[in-house]
């Protein structure tokens, strides 16, 4: 009964349900609502299950599940999970269920939402917890179709064109990293050609492929992968695409889906193509400085507050890259905290801003004011999400910045001679965009969303009741959990990192990282 | 030896909970109307003063044990995150210096507690009132009790963040709004360099902790400059928390907050926690003379420049404002020039306390006349009379002006001869600022004390105003009595054990000319306002009072810097992804991606004879390439 898997129960529960509510009359949407919120309640579990289960002495992959399915070309069914998967599943299952719970504003076509919900949540599972290359791809793609359908049905604003837009820009991400990834298959000798990952792992480890081939490849992955995670200049259709997506699908995306590209990075081109990674860390660089310091002045130009909450997500996966960049232990472990830290902050941000949109019907800053009078527990939480967002000790972003900047400041050959000290630049720009900038444009829209006196159409909004507030306060309490006591998660993502840094050194002793 | 770890993190977890219950219990909700009426509008009050009380009684007993000499350094609570070489926990540093400012801020934050019964009672909010002032003194106290950089820096922003929340606690105002958010990305600049210098001495020791930092630079000497220059960023978070020139401008402004706040938080706490950080991190300040002189630059600057300022403010909030930024000037110029070998931090801690006691009660006092003028009336220049009105009070301020001002035998007149005495033996351009400091700091309390409380009465609300309730006035008389006292409690002693240096005293003439500046400033401030003047007689310098009353112009500069440097490239950025990024790179794309279609389409019109052409033209053109 090796199937009876518990990363197979996280991919295989959404999509059951998912099928369930297939079956259902679209009428009883009150019912469809309940199984679906059900379904992401057992997932979140689930998924919490294999977090507290996960043996964080062990480096290997864990929970592994192995089914052959195509054998000429060495493709399986091949469930498992280490520190960095088990964290993203944790993830997942978490903002997830907060998704499901939040969609009560869903009004028309219910039972299509929620499916198409439940399926997303079922790939996000599926392209954490899968080992095959090709099971990978074919899960974020089955996660992703459901996001452009989303935003064209039940969006808001220019939902087509922003449907569009990220469906562009995403397909030809994905595009492009499968074009890296065939030619990363291509270029192994045929008799050792697999769509396996442990597999490839080691022989990469014994056999690293030739530098130039590595060179020729990485850029694929990096521009294809990075265009998912909006890296700059590919990150336009973040902000329009997050600002017209229903709550719960902006949260999700922004939330899990993003962090894709990233997880991709770490998991397939850091190990496997270590010294391309090394030789475009330059561009690298140059771009997710862009995406820290750019994308923080670009979010003090904003109008729409979900245009802001989204290049501030640009500006904080330049952080998640700054981490991948720095080579370093302690930076790659602070960019996977980041990346769980985001998740959760950036699916409260979007909830919430959902939650306002719903009351009042705009997104604009300046047409809200004062709005913590009226709606003081969501106010409130806005506030919290602000902090956290700026980087505050006590959420769970602080730390994963921190060790990212830590990390940075380790990195070989960023230091740069000013008098007497040495200062590592790039920390520098990151810690001015994170800390100033980010608190100046965050700070701006709280004070002019929340504060300041309440405009009489404002006066009679509702606040969150007591089932509306279950989401918000489950995201709060995971990122002030984290926040205070972030060492259960690091321990956990350590073993990961710590392999993958050792193959980066193995591979290239010249440019071996400080540990 | 008695282990008292067990006992700090009590004293912590007082205000915490207090913070946490009143947040989640004292709601407008049905929960304490079973309490009766007056439960219900105080219920958060009494929580948070019971729990802080508990907490000072722990931290009593802890400062008991480092009297008894139990040292206990670096006990750990527990890890919070540790990776390769970094390695981050909550642990405590607990010694004379921090027990001293333990029961610093646990004593001023009681009498504040006790004060903002009375002076907050007709407010709505009062629950979130006390919640937030909790939470303040839980964060105030993490930064005292801790025992690494990180763990400072953490407890830093939230004590950062709580002055925030309780500047703009009336956020409906748009100015207390503003307020905050400035306060905040003030201090944001100078933690940038706080956590750079803390991030450059890791890159130098590879520890985050004091004690490992302070014995591996003892092993390890390293070179001085790059020493200095980890200080000097260091010492950027206490510029912006204490509030030194240039990053002094956020404090004037957060006197927007209630008057308690603005008493404990921006007058006897937290704005001294920079000092404090810079006698925590002493190891590293006294082993760099450069930083050193950089630090007592700095802070006699501030100190002269805000004193300047407040001779022409008419406030009476902002000129205690502008005194404390002149006050804190004074303690960080003494850090910088501490003489190691000898009383070490011990003159800016001195003054620290002595302040933390009389600039507590001068803002209470301020609150207390602000009470009785319907908290609608704030400047001085509309008051006057007052002494007669409401005595307790006016006797209350005019010791805390006495205090500060260092008249003889009061708490100021000690702390400000030690830190006087510094400057005398070690920078004789420093003492003559501090003391000129020291003859307008008299010069601009005793304008304030003269017009708001001689004279007649110049406004409606004056005239109306009688005496506080017992409530705010018991306070007053606690703090009174520390502000008298504060000098014989034995602070000295108790930071130098070596009697023969805390004994020590300035020379005679550092006194006499202190003396004399306290009278000189009295004196001209009793000439020109102590008989019933109406306008400022200053008015008559046109120029000089324009430019003190403008702060020298520098928010503006600030302002123009801002807008011109973080606005325009703020614009720049984002007219190039819209029009740029967005509109040609991608839009050109979509656009040649349709254009192509378009042309493309033009082949396919489904006209046979069009077809025909076309295969005759390819015909042709394939012939041609063959035949050639």
């Amino acid at each position: 009964m090796d199937f009876l898997n518990i990363l197979n129960g996280t991919i295989l529960t959404p999509l059951v349900f998912a099928a369930g509510l297939c079956f259902m009359p679209a009428r009883k949407w009150l019912a469809i609502r309940w199984l679906a919120i059900l379904g992401a309640f057992i997932t979140v579990v689930l998924s919490g299950l294999a977090f507290a289960w996960f043996n964080i002495n062990d480096p290997g992959f864990q929970f592994v599940n192995r089914v052959t399915w195509v054998e000429s070309l060495d493709m399986s069914w091949h469930v498992g999970a280490d520190g960095i998967s088990v964290v993203m599943v944790l993830l997942t299952g978490i903002v997830g269920f907060a998704a499901t719970l939040v969609s009560w504003d869903i009004t028309s076509r219910q039972k299509e939402f929620y499916v198409l919900l439940l399926i997303m949540i079922a790939g996000a599972m599926g392209m954490f917890a899968s080992l095959d290359i090709f099971f990978i791809y074919f899960f974020h793609e089955l996660a992703l179709i459901p996001t452009f359908l989303m935003i064209g049905i039940w969006g808001s604003g220019k939902r087509e064109y922003a449907a569009m837009k990220t469906t562009l820009y995403l397909s030809a991400g994905a595009f492009v990293a499968l074009i890296g990834l065939i030619a990363l298959y291509l270029a192994l000798p045929a008799a050792d050609r697999t769509f396996n990952l442990p597999t490839l792992l080691d022989y990469a480890r014994q056999h690293p492929l030739a530098a130039n081939v590595q060179r020729f490849i990485y850029p694929f992955l990096l521009f294809g992968l990075g265009t998912l995670v909006s890296l700059v200049p590919f990150h336009t259709w973040a902000p329009i695409g997050y600002a017209c997506a229903p709550t719960a699908t902006a949260m999700f995306h922004a939330g899990v889906l993003k962090k894709f590209g990233l997880y991709a990075l770490i998991r397939i081109a850091l190990p496997l193509l270590p010294v391309g990674a090394h030789d475009w860390n330059g561009v690298l660089l140059v771009l997710l400085l862009c995406n820290i310091v750019y994308g923080g002045l670009v979010a003090m130009r904003q109008k729409d507050f979900n245009y802001l909450l989204g290049y501030s997500s640009v500006a904080h996966m330049g952080f998640a890259f700054l981490g991948i960049a720095s080579f370093t232990f302690i930076g790659l472990t602070g960019a996977v905290l980041v990346m769980f830290a985001h998740g959760i902050m950036a699916a409260l941000a979007f909830g919430l801003s959902g939650y306002f949109f719903a009351q009042t019907g705009t997104r604009e800053i300046k047409e809200l004011g004062g709005l913590c009078r009226p709606l003081p527990f969501v106010g409130t939480l806005l506030v919290m999400t602000a902090f956290a967002s700026v980087g505050l000790p006590g959420f769970a972003n602080f730390p994963g910045e921190l060790m990212v900047l830590f990390g940075a400041w380790q990195a070989p050959g960023w230091h740069a001679k000013i008098g007497a000290a040495t200062v590592s630049w790039p920390v520098l720009l990151a810690l001015w965009g994170g800390a100033v900038i980010g608190a100046v444009y965050m700070l701006r829209a709280i004070r002019n969303i929340c504060f300041g006196p309440t405009p009489a159409k404002w006066q009679s909004l509702v606040d969150a009741n007591i089932f509306a507030r279950v989401p918000y306060v489950f995201l709060l309490v995971v990122l002030i959990w984290v926040g205070c006591y972030p060492k259960p998660l690091v321990e956990a993502i350590k073993p990961a990192t710590g392999q993958i840094i050792t193959a980066i050194e193995k591979a290239m002793p010249a440019v071996a990282p400080k540990r | 030896m008695e282990d008292v770890s067990g006992l700090l993190w009590r004293v912590l977890a007082g205000p915490l909970s207090a913070a946490v219950v009143i947040w989640l219990l004292c709601h407008k909700s049905k929960f304490y109307t079973d309490f009766g009426p007056i439960m219900e509008r105080q219920a958060a009050a009494f929580i948070a003063i019971g729990f802080l009380a508990g907490s000072s009684l722990f931290g009593y007993w802890a400062f008991g044990a480092v009297r008894d000499g139990a040292q206990m350094e670096n006990r750990v609570l527990y890890e919070f995150l540790s990776a390769g070489d970094l390695m981050v926990e909550i642990n405590w540093s607990l010694d004379r210096l921090s027990g001293l400012m333990m029961m610093v801020v646990c004593g001023v934050s009681l009498c504040i507690m006790v004060y903002s019964i009375g002076y907050m009672h007709d407010d709505p909010g009062i629950s979130r009132f006390f919640a937030k002032l909790s939470f303040f003194v839980f964060s105030m106290l993490g930064i005292v009790l801790a025992g690494n950089f990180l763990m400072m820096f953490i407890f830093w922003e939230l004590v950062g963040v709580s002055s925030y929340l309780l500047i703009g606690y009336w956020y409906e105002r748009p100015s207390a709004a503003d307020a905050g958010k400035k306060a905040f990305i003030v201090n944001r600049l100078g933690d940038f360099g706080f956590l750079i210098g803390i991030l450059m001495l890791w890159g130098i020791t590879g520890e985050v902790d004091f004690v490992r930092v302070k014995n591996q630079l003892a092993a390890h000497p390293v070179d001085a400059n790059l020493l200095a220059v980890a200080t000097v960023l260091i010492f950027c978070g206490a510029v912006g928390k204490s509030a030194q020139f240039p990053l002094h401008v956020w404090l004037p402004d957060a006197m927007e907050g209630p008057t308690p706040v603005s008493a404990l938080i921006h007058a006897a706490t937290m704005v001294a926690a920079g000092v404090y950080m810079l006698c925590r991190v002493s190891f590293l300040v006294f082993g760099s003379p450069v930083a050193m002189e950089i630090i007592a630059w700095t802070g006699g600057i501030t100190a002269l420049m805000a004193a300047l300022i407040a001779t022409q403010q008419n406030d009476i909030k902002r000129i205690l404002a502008y005194s404390t930024l002149s006050q804190l000037g004074y303690m960080v110029m003494a850090v910088g020039l501490s003489n190691p070998a000898g009383s070490g931090y011990m003159p800016a801690m001195f003054h620290l306390s002595t302040h933390a006691f009389f600039k507590a009660l001068l803002f209470l006092s301020a609150g207390s006349v602000i009470i009785a003028l319907h908290h609608s009336e704030q400047d001085i220049w509309k008051m006057g009379g007052l002494l007669k009105k409401m005595p307790i009070t006016a006797g209350c301020f005019a010791v805390g002006a006495l205090a500060l001002c260092g008249f003889p035998f009061m708490s100021g007149f000690y702390s400000k001869e030690a830190i006087l005495g510094l400057a005398y033996d070690h920078n004789p351009r420093l003492y003559l600022l501090a003391t000129v400091t020291a003859g307008l700091t008299a010069f601009y309390m005793f304008r304030c004390f003269f017009v708001a409380f001689f004279g007649n009465t110049r406004g409606e609300h004056a005239e109306k105003a009688k005496e506080s309730s017992w409530v705010v006035l018991g306070p007053l008389v606690v703090l009174a009595v520390a502000s008298i006292c504060g000098g014989w409690f034995g602070i000295p002693e108790w930071l130098v054990e070596n009697k023969a240096i805390s004994a020590e005293h300035a020379p005679r003439a550092v006194m006499i000319a202190a003396l004399a500046a306290f009278t000189i400033g009295v004196g001209a401030a009793a000439f020109l306002y102590a008989r019933g003047a109406t306008t400022d007689a200053l008015n008559k310098l046109p120029v000089l009072s324009w430019v003190l009353r403008n702060k020298f112009f520098i928010e503006e500069i600030y302002m123009v810097l801002v807008k011109a440097g973080q606005g325009t490239l703020a614009w720049l950025c984002g007219f190039v992804d819209r029009w740029i990024i967005a509109g040609l790179a991608v839009r050109g794309l979509a656009a040649t991606t349709r254009g192509t279609g378009q042309v493309l389409r033009l082949f396919q019109t489904g006209n046979v004879q069009t077809y025909a052409l076309w295969f005759a033209a390819g015909a042709t053109i394939i012939l041609y390439c063959l035949v050639r």
